[in-house]
């Protein structure tokens, strides 16, 4: 039972670090010891690791929905030529 | 570069510099022209889609991104050079700010309202054309998941990990602090994670 509570309450404890970990963000690091506590969690609990597959799986959903809602090129090449303009005419 | 006089040189930052000493005022525009093609060129697609994030179409982001450059090219002279996309970034919130005004000038807008890389989660691999079948099928689950979420969270979500915004610059884009961009992002992630996972539910359950 004590042993099953300290699994629950690691799975918090990691559940709350995990985008984290992944993003790396340099604004939000783990410290070292962190990352060392939160790479055993995830090596040892399947609960966990899912949930990591998981934001990996919706990684890819959103790179996927991102290329299909990229810039057309046309619009692209509007903003530049006003970027142009822009230098061009010194609109002060 | 057609000034007469001129002579070409090194700044103390490394880059190419030219100083017209005949010509003053010719100076000061090729430095702005200079400044202007090392700063804010090269962030142009970011800006639009971030934009495009911002105001929900590709239109009003263009608009947007106009005004964000004239602004930044008045202001590229007293720019120190440091960070230059968290610059643009806040110039280009004030300029979204300013076309929402325009728009609704009975709206009374603050920054806090706005909310509708080091990549996250790591580099997205590379694409090869016959992705662009799963890439469809992906991207409608996702549209479907994206539409249900509350739209300060999805624009959260949509500025780090479609933008590629760091937390940092998501929170200067939409004005509020760090820790409400990391909590909103938080809470996009779990809702659009759970989503998915219902959607994959019921595919299987069809195809099977």
């Amino acid at each position: 039972m004590i042993t099953m509570m300290r699994g629950m309450l690691t799975c918090r404890w990691a559940a709350r670090r995990i985008q984290r970990y992944l993003d790396a963000d340099p604004a939000a690091l783990l410290d070292p010891a962190e990352v060392a506590r939160l790479r055993a969690h995830l090596a040892a609990c399947a609960r966990c690791g899912r949930r990591v597959e998981e934001y990996a799986r919706l990684s890819r959903a959103l790179a996927a929905w991102s290329r299909v809602h990229a810039p057309q090129p046309q619009v692209l090449a509007r903003v530049h030529q006003a970027a142009e303009r822009i230098m061009t005419e010194d609109p002060g | 570069m057609t000034a007469t006089g001129g002579e070409c040189g090194n700044d103390a930052d490394g880059s190419a510099g030219f100083r017209d000493v005949s010509n003053p005022a010719a100076h000061g525009t090729l430095a702005r022209d200079q400044a202007f093609r090392r700063f804010v060129e090269p962030e142009i697609e970011v800006l639009l889609r971030v934009a495009r994030t911002l105001t929900g179409s590709w239109a009003d982001a263009e608009d947007v991104v106009q005004d964000t450059l004239v602004r930044a090219w008045k202001a590229v002279d007293r720019f120190d050079g440091r960070n230059r996309r968290a610059w643009l970034l806040t110039i280009l919130r004030r300029a979204h700010l300013n076309s929402l005004r325009r728009q609704r000038p009975d709206l009374i807008v603050e920054a806090t309202d706005l909310d509708q890389r080091r990549p996250a989660f790591g580099a997205v691999p590379p694409h090869s054309a016959e992705d662009d079948v799963v890439d469809r099928m992906l991207s409608s689950a996702v549209e479907s998941a994206l539409a249900g979420l509350d739209s300060r969270y999805r624009t959260v979500l949509l500025l780090v990990d479609v933008d590629q915004l760091s937390y940092a610059e998501a929170a200067e884009v939409l004005g509020v602090p760090l820790g409400t961009v990391m909590s909103r992002l938080s809470r996009a992630r779990d809702t659009m994670r759970r989503r998915l996972r219902a959607a994959g539910r019921s595919d299987e359950r069809r195809s099977g």
